[in-house]
Formats: C-alpha cells, sequence, structure tokens
C-alpha cells in the first residue's frame, strides 16, 4: 500500500462569519498517479474544493476545519514561501482559460517566468527550450512562432493546451483540472482530455479531475467521487457508479445524462406545406485588416444556406461556435439582411417587407433568446414588458391586452399574479418562460429557439422541453432550434441542420442523421459527445487534431479537410455541394454519391 | 477582456432588487465622503441663498469708512459686521462671495444641462447607429478635443460680449463632446444587449427603443458623473471671470473678485484668498458627492453588489 | 512595417483633425461680434478708414474665400502675419492707425516659435511633479483598497480637484515667494522660475491620474490572472511589478492623451498669473487684442501637438497591450 499523494482530511470551508458550510467534512485520497473525477452540479461546491486543494481560499471563504496533506504535509500548516515551493508539485488549470494570463504579455514568455520562479536557477535558455517541446507535445501547431503570440491570438482550446504545459512544465505530482473543457466546444473538448491522459500518463502526475458532466468525467477517470451540497456522497470506480447509483443523487444524476443512442425518435405527421425557406442565403461581415494598409477583410458568415422548414417541424440548426448560427438566426428573423439570397415567408422574399407586411411577418415568426438575464429589460414589469409587443402591433384595448397577457402567462407557467412584479427575483427558469410568453403574445407561427435552454440546468430544461411540447401541439407551432446540444436535438428534433464554418454539411431527418450521417464532420460532432451509453462512433477515428480554420481567407475548396480523416486530393480543389442521399436527406462531402433512384446500398464506404 | 466565465460555481446574479441608479446612490450614501460633502453643500446652499438677503447689505454698495477691513481675529480692527473683511473700497466681501457663488453655481448648472443636451443626443446617436454617422461625429469631437476648451472659450468671449447666456452656451458648447463619448460607449455595448433585440424582432422601431427602454436605463448613471462637471464649471466660469470674460462688474464673481484682489495682495490678502477659499470649499463639496457616486458607479459596474 | 502603416493612417486622420480645428476657429472668430480692424486701428480712426483697411486685408470677402487662402497659405507653412504686434519689440495694441503697412507685422510662426520652448519646458516639469505625486499616492491607493491609503487618495484627489488654479498661484506666490522667498514666481528670469508654476499645474493634473491609477490597479489586482498568478507559483511582488503595473499604464497614457488638453488649458491661466513668457501668455493676448491671425496660428499648432501626442500614446499603449488596435 502506497502512501497517498494527496489526502485530505475532514475539511469543511464556511462563507465569512456565516454559519453555511460550502463543503461539509470532506474526505479524499488520491495515490500518486491516479486519476479521479469528481462530480456534482453546479453550487455543490466543487470549486471551492478544487480552490482548497491549492490553498487558493480568498475571502469571504474561510477554512473552518480539517486539513489538506499533501506528500505528507498540511499545505495550510505552509508558511507563504514553502506554499510557493509546493506550488511547481501541485499545479491547477481551470475554467476560464483566457482569464488565467496577463493580456498584455507572451504566452511562452509567462510560461518561463512560471518556471524559473518556482524552479529557481532554471537558466533562461534552457526553460525556453522546455517550454516549445511542451506546447509541441500538446501539439500546438508551430509552437516556436506560437511561443511569441500574446493570449489573445489563442482560440480557447489552444489557450487551454497552453495552460495544461504551464501546469505540468514543473513536473507536478498532482494536477488539478477544474471543469477545463466546459468553456470548449465538444470536438475540441474531447481532444484536450485525451491529450491531458496521454501526457499526465508520461509525466506521472495524478489528476482531480473536475466536472459538472458525469459523462465528461467517466471519459477521463477511473475512480469517481461525487459531491452533493458539500459533502461526498460517492466515492467507487466509475462504471460500477455508473451501473449501480447507491445514493439518491447519483441516481438523478445518471437518471438525467440525456441518452443518444438508446432512445428512438418518433417523427411527428409530416404536414407538406412549407412555411420558410431560404435560397442560397449568405452572408459576409466585413472586418477591420490589422496588417497591410487598413481597409477590411471578407469574414464569410453564412454561405449558400438552402433549406426548407415545414409547418409543424421542430428544424434544428446545429453545430460548434463559430459555425454561423447565429448569424443564421439573425437573417431568419430579419435583424440583418442577407448580403444574397433569400429568406421566403409568407410567400414573399422578408427583405423586400416594409410597413405593414413586415409587422405581420414580425407576429408570424417570433424568437426566444438565449440569455435569461440579458433578454428581459431590467426596469420593466413583467405584465408591461407582454403588453408591448400587443401595443406595437397596434392593439388598443387595455381589458383585452391583459386579458392576452394573463392568457398567455397561465400557458407558459406563469403565476398571473406576477403581472405588476419587476423580474429580478426570479429564477433562470422563470425567466425563459417570460421570454417564450413575449413571443407567444403574438400567437405567431413560427418560434426560433436560440440556445434557449443552455443556460438552464438539466431538470429545467426538461421541464420547458415539456412546455414546448405542449404549446406545438396546441398551437400548431414550427420550432427552429438553433444549439450546440445534439442530446436535446436528439430527443426533440425531427430534422436537423449542421453547420460548419458558415455552410450547411448536412440536412437530414433525426433517426438517419444520427444513425448513417453523411457528413464525416457530423460523425466527429457524434463521436465526441459525451454519453453514458456504450459509443457508437470513436471520436479518435472520426477527427483529425486541429481546430477550424479561420472564417477569414478560408482555404480554397472543403473547410473540413484540414480535420477530415477521410480527406482526399478532390477535397483541396474545389467545395463539395449538398449532395442528395435519397429520402429527402442531403450531405455536402465529396465521398457522397447521389444514389440511383431505385438503389439504396449505393452509399461509399 | 476576452471570455469572462465567473469561476465562481454560483451563477453571478445580475439581479438586485433595485435599478441600477437606485444602487448607486445607495452604495454612495454609506460613504463618509458622500455625507461630508452633502453636508458642506446644504449649508453653504442655505448661506447664499438666505445671507444676502437676511443680513441686508449691498454687496455692491461702498463705505469708505470701512475700507479693507481683515477677516475675524486678523489684525487689530475686524469687525462682526464684516465677517470676512471689506474690500478696497469697503464693499462686504462674505455678501460679495456668496452673491458669487450664486452666479458660479447657476452658470455651473447650466452650462452641464447644455453639455448633457448636446452631448448625449450626439452619442446616442452615434451609439446606437453607428456607421458612418458614428465616424462623423467622432471625428469632430476628436477635432473639438484636441482645442484646449478654456482657449476656445476666451476665443469667443474674448471677442464677442460676455454675457450670462453667452457664458453658458461657450462652456456647455465645450465640453459636449465628452459626453458625447460616454455616451456613445454605454449605448453601443447596451444596444446589443438581447432585449433590445427582442424588442425590435416585436416590431418596435428605433426611436421607441432609445427613447422607452435605453435611455431610462442609461441616462440616470451618466448624470452623476456630471455632478463633477458641475464644479469643472463654476472653475472655469471663475477663470473667464478672472480674465475679465465672465460676468462683468458691478456684478461681484469669485473671478472678478479675485482678479480685484490681486492688486491688493501684499497689504490686503483677504480680498483674494477668501473668495478662493469659499470657491474651493464649495467645490470639494461637490467633488466629494461627485466623486463618491462615480466611485459607487464603478464598483456596481465591476459586479460588487 | 505595421508602425508605418500606423503612423501614415494617424498622421492622415489628424490632417483631418488639424483641418476641422482651423475651419471651426476661423468661422467662430468671423462670425462673433467684434471687429478686428478697429481694434487695429484704434478707435479713433474714421470707418472709411477702417473699410480701407479691412478691404486691404481681405477682411469683406466671404469667409470660406478668406478661409480658402488662409488655408492655401499654412500647407506653405505660412501662418501669416500678426495684426498687433511689429516684428521687432512688444505688442502695442494699436493705439495709432498710421503704421498698418503689413510689412513690419510680426510672423505668427515665428512668434509661435519663439514662445513654444518655454511652454514645454513648463509642461515636462509639471508632468513630471505630477506623475511622481501621483504614482506613490495612486499606487498606494490602488493596492489597498478600503484601507487608508486609499481613503488618503480619494480625499487628496477631491480637494486638489476643487483648487482653482488661479487661485492657488496666488496663494503660493503670496506664501512661497512673498512671505518665504523660496521660490521666484513673477516673470522669467532662469530655471527656476518655472519651478512654482509647474507645481500649480501638477496640483491640478494630479486628481485625474491620481483616480485613474487607483482604480486601473485596483481593478487589476482583481482580474483573475493575479489570483490564477499565485496558484501558478508567482510572489505577489513579482505579480504587481511585471504584470499589474503594466496593464495599469495602459489607462494611464491614455489619459496622459486626452488631459493633454487640458494641461494646456491650465498653462495659459498659470502663464497668466506669473507673466510667464509662454504658448499660454501669447493666446491670452492675442484674444484680448482680437490677433485673429495668431489665434487661428496657435490653435493650429497646438492641436498639430494634440494629435501628435496621441499617436505616441497610443503607439505607446499598443505596444503594451498587443491587443488595442492601431
Amino acid at each position: 500500500m502506497t502512501a497517498p499523494l494527496l489526502d485530505v482530511r475532514n475539511l469543511s470551508v464556511g462563507i465569512g462569519s456565516t454559519g453555511r458550510l460550502i463543503l461539509d467534512d470532506v474526505s479524499l485520497s488520491l495515490k500518486p498517479r491516479e486519476i479521479v473525477g469528481l462530480v456534482g452540479t453546479s453550487g455543490a461546491g466543487k470549486t471551492v474544493l478544487s480552490k482548497a486543494l491549492v490553498n487558493w481560499l480568498a475571502p469571504p471563504l474561510v477554512r473552518r476545519a480539517g486539513e489538506v496533506v499533501f506528500e505528507g504535509q498540511d499545505i495550510f500548516s505552509l508558511g507563504e514561501r514553502e506554499m510557493r515551493e509546493t506550488r511547481r508539485k501541485v499545479a491547477y488549470v481551470g475554467a476560464n482559460p483566457q482569464g488565467a494570463l496577463d493580456p498584455t504579455l507572451p504566452v511562452g514568455r509567462q510560461i518561463v517566468e512560471k518556471l524559473r520562479a518556482t524552479v529557481p536557477g532554471t537558466s533562461l535558455l534552457n526553460a525556453e527550450t522546455a517550454a516549445i517541446e511542451l506546447l509541441e507535445a500538446v501539439r500546438i501547431p508551430s509552437a516556436r512562432q506560437r511561443f511569441a503570440d500574446y493570449p489573445s491570438q489563442f482560440s480557447g482550446g489552444m489557450m487551454q493546451r497552453a495552460l495544461i504545459v504551464d501546469a505540468l512544465i514543473t513536473n507536478p505530482t498532482l494536477l488539478v483540472a477544474d471543469n477545463v473543457t466546459q468553456p470548449l466546444d465538444v470536438t475540441v473538448a474531447a481532444q484536450v482530455i485525451r491529450l491531458m491522459k496521454e501526457l499526465t500518463e508520461k509525466f506521472e502526475t495524478a489528476i482531480l479531475f473536475i466536472s459538472s458532466s458525469l459523462a465528461v468525467a467517466r471519459e477521463a477517470s477511473a475512480r469517481m467521487l461525487v459531491l452533493d451540497e458539500g459533502r461526498i456522497v460517492e466515492d467507487r470506480p466509475t462504471e460500477d457508479l455508473i451501473a449501480r447509483p447507491d445514493h439518491g443523487y447519483t441516481r438523478d444524476l445518471v437518471a438525467e445524462t440525456p441518452k443518444i443512442w438508446t432512445t428512438h425518435f418518433t417523427p411527428p405527421p409530416a404536414a407538406d406545406d412549407t412555411v420558410l425557406s431560404l435560397r442560397d442565403v449568405s452572408q459576409v461581415y466585413k472586418v477591420k485588416r490589422r496588417t497591410g494598409f487598413g481597409g477590411f477583410d471578407e469574414l464569410r458568415a453564412v454561405h449558400n444556406v438552402t433549406f426548407d422548414v415545414r409547418r409543424g417541424d421542430s428544424f434544428a440548426i446545429v453545430g460548434e461556435s463559430g459555425c454561423g448560427k447565429s448569424t443564421l438566426m439573425r437573417l431568419l428573423s430579419r435583424l440583418e439582411q442577407p448580403v444574397s439570397g433569400e429568406v421566403i415567408c409568407m410567400g414573399e422574399d422578408i427583405a423586400k417587407l416594409k410597413g405593414q407586411r413586415l409587422l405581420e411577418f414580425r407576429r408570424r415568426l417570433q424568437l426566444v433568446l438565449q440569455d435569461p438575464f440579458g433578454s428581459l429589460p431590467p426596469r420593466t414589469a413583467i405584465g408591461a414588458m407582454l403588453e408591448k409587443p400587443l401595443r406595437v402591433h397596434g392593439w388598443r384595448d387595455r381589458a383585452q391586452i391583459r386579458e392576452r397577457v394573463e392568457t398567455v402567462m397561465v400557458e407558459v407557467g406563469l403565476d398571473p399574479n406576477l403581472y405588476g412584479e419587476l423580474p429580478l427575483g426570479l429564477s433562470a427558469g422563470q425567466r425563459q418562460r417570460i421570454n417564450v410568453a413575449r413571443a407567444l403574445v403574438l400567437k405567431p407561427e413560427i418560434l426560433i429557439m436560440d440556445e434557449t435552454l443552455s443556460s438552464l440546468d438539466q431538470s429545467e430544461q426538461f421541464k420547458l422541453l415539456d412546455l414546448f411540447a405542449r404549446l406545438q401541439r396546441d398551437h400548431g407551432l414550427t420550432y427552429i432550434f438553433i444549439s450546440h446540444d445534439l442530446a436535446m436535438v436528439r430527443k426533440v428534433c425531427n430534422r436537423v441542420a449542421v453547420m460548419y464554418l458558415g455552410e450547411v454539411f448536412e440536412l437530414a431527418n433525426n433517426e438517419r442523421l444520427f444513425f448513417d450521417p453523411g457528413h464525416p464532420y457530423t460523425m466527429a460532432l457524434l463521436s465526441a459527445m459525451p454519453t453514458l451509453e456504450p459509443r457508437r462512433y470513436r471520436p479518435e477515428d472520426c477527427l483529425m487534431e486541429g481546430e477550424p480554420p479561420s472564417p477569414i481567407n478560408l482555404p480554397k475548396g472543403c473547410s473540413f479537410r484540414s480535420r477530415c480523416p477521410r480527406a482526399v486530393d478532390r477535397c483541396a480543389e474545389r467545395p463539395p455541394h449538398l449532395t442528395t442521399r435519397g429520402q429527402r436527406d442531403f450531405a455536402a462531402c465529396h465521398l457522397v454519391v447521389d444514389p440511383a433512384p431505385p438503389a439504396k446500398a449505393a452509399l461509399p464506404a | 477582456m476576452a471570455s469572462l466565465t465567473s469561476d465562481t460555481e454560483l451563477p453571478t446574479p445580475m439581479l438586485a432588487s433595485q435599478s441600477i441608479a437606485r444602487r448607486i446612490f445607495h452604495r454612495a450614501v454609506r460613504s463618509s465622503a458622500f455625507r461630508v460633502g452633502i453636508v458642506l453643500f446644504v449649508i453653504l446652499l442655505l448661506a447664499t441663498t438666505f445671507y444676502p438677503e437676511l443680513s441686508g447689505i449691498d454687496p455692491t454698495k461702498m463705505n469708505v469708512k470701512a475700507r479693507l477691513l481683515p477677516p475675524l481675529f486678523f489684525g487689530d480692527n475686524w469687525s462682526w459686521a464684516h465677517p470676512l473683511g471689506t474690500d478696497q473700497i469697503g464693499r462686504d466681501m462674505l455678501v460679495r462671495t456668496l452673491v458669487g457663488l450664486r452666479y458660479s453655481f447657476l452658470i455651473g448648472v447650466l452650462s452641464v444641462v447644455v453639455t448633457l443636451l448636446i452631448g448625449c443626443a450626439f452619442g446616442t446617436v452615434a451609439g446606437y447607429f453607428g456607421g458612418r454617422i458614428d465616424a462623423v461625429i467622432m471625428r469632430i469631437t476628436d477635432a473639438q478635443l484636441s482645442i484646449p476648451m478654456i482657449i476656445l472659450a476666451i476665443a469667443i468671449l474674448g471677442v464677442s460680449r460676455p454675457t450670462i447666456p453667452a457664458i453658458v452656451i461657450v462652456l456647455g458648447l465645450s465640453n459636449w463632446p465628452v459626453y458625447a463619448r460616454i455616451m456613445r460607449s454605454v449605448m453601443m455595448t447596451e444596444r446589443q444587449q438581447e432585449y433590445v433585440r427582442a424588442a425590435k424582432v416585436s416590431g418596435a422601431n428605433d426611436a421607441s427603443i432609445i427613447l422607452t427602454l435605453l435611455l431610462p436605463l442609461l441616462l440616470p448613471p451618466v448624470l452623476f458623473t456630471s455632478i463633477l462637471d458641475i464644479a469643472r464649471m463654476m472653475i472655469f466660469e471663475s477663470i473667464l471671470g478672472f480674465l475679465g470674460l465672465g460676468v462683468q462688474p458691478p456684478t461681484p464673481t469669485f473671478g472678478n473678485i479675485i482678479a480685484d484682489g490681486r492688486k491688493y495682495l501684499m497689504n490686503a490678502w483677504w480680498i483674494a484668498t477668501m473668495p478662493g477659499l469659499f470657491l474651493g470649499l464649495t467645490l470639494t463639496s461637490i467633488n466629494l458627492v461627485g466623486s463618491a457616486l462615480e466611485t459607487a458607479r464603478n464598483a456596481i459596474h465591476e459586479g460588487k453588489s | 512595417m505595421f508602425v508605418m502603416n500606423f503612423l501614415i493612417r494617424r498622421l492622415a486622420q489628424g490632417v483631418v483633425i488639424i483641418f476641422l480645428v482651423s475651419l471651426l476657429i476661423f468661422t467662430l472668430l468671423r462670425v462673433v461680434p467684434g471687429d478686428p480692424v478697429r481694434m487695429m486701428a484704434g478707435g479713433m480712426a474714421p470707418d472709411a478708414l477702417i473699410e480701407q483697411i479691412a478691404k486691404d486685408m481681405g477682411l469683406r470677402d466671404p469667409i470660406l474665400v478668406q478661409f480658402g487662402r488662409y488655408a492655401a497659405g499654412v500647407v506653405q507653412g505660412d501662418l501669416g502675419q500678426s495684426f498687433v504686434r511689429p516684428a521687432n519689440g512688444a505688442a502695442t495694441g494699436g493705439a495709432t492707425f498710421n503704421d498698418s503697412s503689413r510689412g513690419e507685422r510680426a510672423e505668427v510662426f515665428d512668434l509661435v516659435v519663439d514662445a513654444l520652448p518655454m511652454t514645454l519646458q513648463l509642461a515636462a516639469l509639471a508632468l513630471a511633479f505630477a506623475l511622481a505625486f501621483s504614482g506613490l499616492v495612486g499606487i498606494a491607493g490602488g493596492l489597498a483598497p478600503g484601507r487608508w491609503p486609499n481613503k488618503l487618495a480619494f480625499y487628496i484627489s477631491s480637494i486638489f480637484i476643487s483648487l482653482p488654479n488661479f487661485w492657488l498661484g496666488i496663494v503660493l506666490t503670496l506664501l512661497l515667494s512673498v512671505k518665504l522667498g523660496w521660490l521666484p514666481a513673477i516673470g522669467y528670469n532662469g530655471f527656476g522660475y518655472t519651478i512654482l508654476p509647474a507645481i500649480i499645474l501638477a496640483v491640478e493634473l494630479s486628481p485625474v491620474l491620481i483616480r485613474t491609477l487607483t482604480s486601473s490597479i485596483a481593478a487589476q489586482m482583481g482580474a483573475s490572472y493575479v489570483a490564477v498568478g499565485a496558484v501558478r507559483g508567482l510572489s505577489r511582488s513579482r505579480i504587481i511589478a511585471n504584470h499589474v503595473l503594466r496593464n495599469a499604464s495602459v489607462p494611464l497614457l491614455n489619459l496622459l492623451g486626452i488631459q493633454f488638453s487640458g494641461l494646456l488649458g491650465g498653462v495659459v491661466i498659470v502663464e497668466y498669473i506669473f507673466d510667464y513668457p509662454g504658448l499660454g501668455l501669447l493666446t491670452i493676448n492675442a484674444v484680448l487684442q482680437r490677433d485673429f491671425p495668431l489665434i487661428q496660428g496657435i490653435a493650429i499648432v497646438t492641436s498639430a501637438i494634440f494629435v501628435l501626442i496621441n499617436i505616441l500614446v497610443d503607439l505607446a499603449a499598443t505596444s503594451i497591450d498587443p491587443r488595442l488596435e492601431y
């Protein structure tokens, strides 16, 4: 039996002078080279625990009792100087990669600074060599040049890699990784986790991997701790925990983790009239050029997007950050006009609508926004907020307005007594209900949900999804979900468009998209989805290292080819077009061949 | 700053039971600077409102017999009748100072109002609409900011006649670019808020979004900042008076009293220094209040409750 | 390459600004009441003569024509000639009206160039005083939010900003120069005469500098890289010296660029009080004598300096923080 590397004994942490405890009698231990996951919902005390482990409890957080013994010494008993020496062995990577370094100095220089501060006597040259070697090891392309780049020039994923370098460069024995993948896109997050496991093995570092997602933590670790309201409620091997959750809270956690592969989706009865269609819609933004003699670069935000939305559809537009889905939302809702192409609604190009016709379009198509806080004006009573659209649309009779608003409030599950209240004390879920009510009050036909659920926790999401389903049944609504959450899409959407760098890569019905994706990118996206089910696609097979190219000056050919494991010469020459795969499904890939009309098995290997 | 993911697990509550303006105000009231400032200011305000009339002393009345009396407890011929002494022709310094304060404060407030009207209008338009109109307005503010405002003011007042409206307009005009910039920058961030987008999608037009949604939210904090500018404007008013370009004698103003007193500095130091002390006290009180508000505003904008 | 590109663009913008400034001043001086010829020729001059002089000088042409003529001169480096000042000796104010032949008038360019170094010396000294003092008070205040150095910084800046510069000038002259005899005050007779005016200007400049420093340092201390830095194993003193001060200096630099015109405004008053022979005194006299060409010349020169200083400030700020856009 080896001595534990880290031994937390009966640790309790409270807030200020109140009696409230954030961590309540927490004990855990880590052996050298062990990777342990720690999960819990937001508010369970995960971040506080991770900070306590690295002796970073700042007011109002106060340690009430217990110790954190690292390599035989209680870190709280160390003096400032001793603690600083210990820091070379205890590394920390957090959830805010962009804020971790001084924005005004090159990343490489700061890594070197850290190495030389914590390991006195390291020569500048040695430190630089070590940093560049490690930057190469985390597969940052052209590490030598990136060494001199500033934090703002790194993407989130690249910065997280650089911070892993910063953490590992002093050869630590323990790495506390607090929600490291939270700000990253799924495909990037999957790569970062893989990389971290690989490197810590090489460096013989133990990891405490903290995450709010059970599925993500499972990827990383063999043993799992569950934290609930400041207490450790489970401490078991991962697979065992998932197969047979003991504690009630763990059971909820397992139950609420969305499923993709072991569920079935029943499509709604298909209607055949199109309510909204896009024809080769493109949007280009001008961005100030930072090099050369001023001028502007063109950023391709949305490129030749074409699709139809039918009445009663739940249409999903999915993709990672920067794929153009928000731009598409602005184009659909006529907050912006495309540079070319048409968005057709009510048989007219919406760009040409004016006056009464425009108002009529606004009535038909409404938007439910993402941020439950920013989307409601802070100083307006809820009733007034909901009345406003009616007034804009010419309603004058006060009693009628009031009646309509109250009806809608009841419909979305808001207490009509909130009519005169400000939205200030309400929870995120309640606020999103106000948002839905504001959109519904005009009796629209189409609702665009712009990441409406992404800021809510799982159980709240489920409730709102039920609400959406009911509203759809009652009013024959058409939904357009703009989302990055494939699990949600799998659950509720009958038709899915996958976007990448402004283009629609694949357009298909739910079952086909998930079980027979036509585009390598769709497959990569699916493979990176963390779930508790057996994987259908392995990320290693589906995605190459690297990040999407910049949307300015895109390379010729297919924009995914730099990360595509199946890229061929043709992909570099010309961009693929959406090609039909039969059954109204399409993919934009050279590997897709239009099936001969009757044959169904003509798909390429 | 790039992405600001909060590093606590609790979602940062952007809510509070009060409007931003009210929270700023409450936070400021708790500071000692605000309290000291407001007490001082109220005393001075009461004095300048009532003392000249109650005492019945005419600020322009000469009294050759009571020439160059020193302030209380200085020298040997001081008198209770003239707490701050008298000037070279026997006018009572306290009344003259307090009357000067009236003009100074009046001009300060009015010119800030002018500044606010012009600056906020331009800033709102530039910030909300952006694009070409923004570029034009910003170039004009650049140009005007590059001329020291005091030079601009004396250049205009020096060649025209300095009446009170002229002074107010000149001071007001010379400072508007500052507010145009403040307003523009807050407008630019606020117009991207989702609730503005929601209002647009519901069909509301720009004018109603600006007037009913944005301005009621954005103006009050700017108004707090403008309190500091009242003090600044009062200084400029007194500078103009000092140069002979302010309100003309016989009306007493801080500037012209001090300019007069400067000639008698050697034998009657109080004529030049006492009004300045009063002006300094007034400005300190305004500045304490204004800075306390500004500090509170910054703290609240940085997310401290 | 980037620097060249930046310089060219900013200089081009600067030319636009200077053009706008001169147009603004030129128009203002001509639309406000007050006839410069009357000033020049003296109150006793007959109207016919005044008309004659005005016509000869082109002052009765449309404003745009006058401005075009003027701008053409400025482009060739000719700022025109003073209305009032003879080429040799001090201003006379024009009590006699018979010496209106323009050849003997002083060149505006020469007047400005003579006065400028004096003002630069004063401004540089004032800036040095202000930076040293505000640096001390402001950094201490920023590092101790809520504690006494912070309060001290707050009160010092509140009081300093409330002291009218002309009054402070008089009071300090009375104390330091008349009563104590420590510093020379009126006129200029060697470097010592710069000190007292510079102190007054520094007092005027400090409050904003202190405020900015205090708040930007306090803000930087709250930035996440400071907390994370400690966890990464950097000492507090290293974080402050290498990172916090560096980041906090950017707002300070920007402020200096903006404060320049405030500084010049102060210079005008202080030079007037101390009879210090710089650009400020020249300005006041030019205004009081309605010397239009001189006022215009000074406005153009100061706005050019403003533009240059702001280019330098931005260049410095961008070299510290590369995220700032050129």
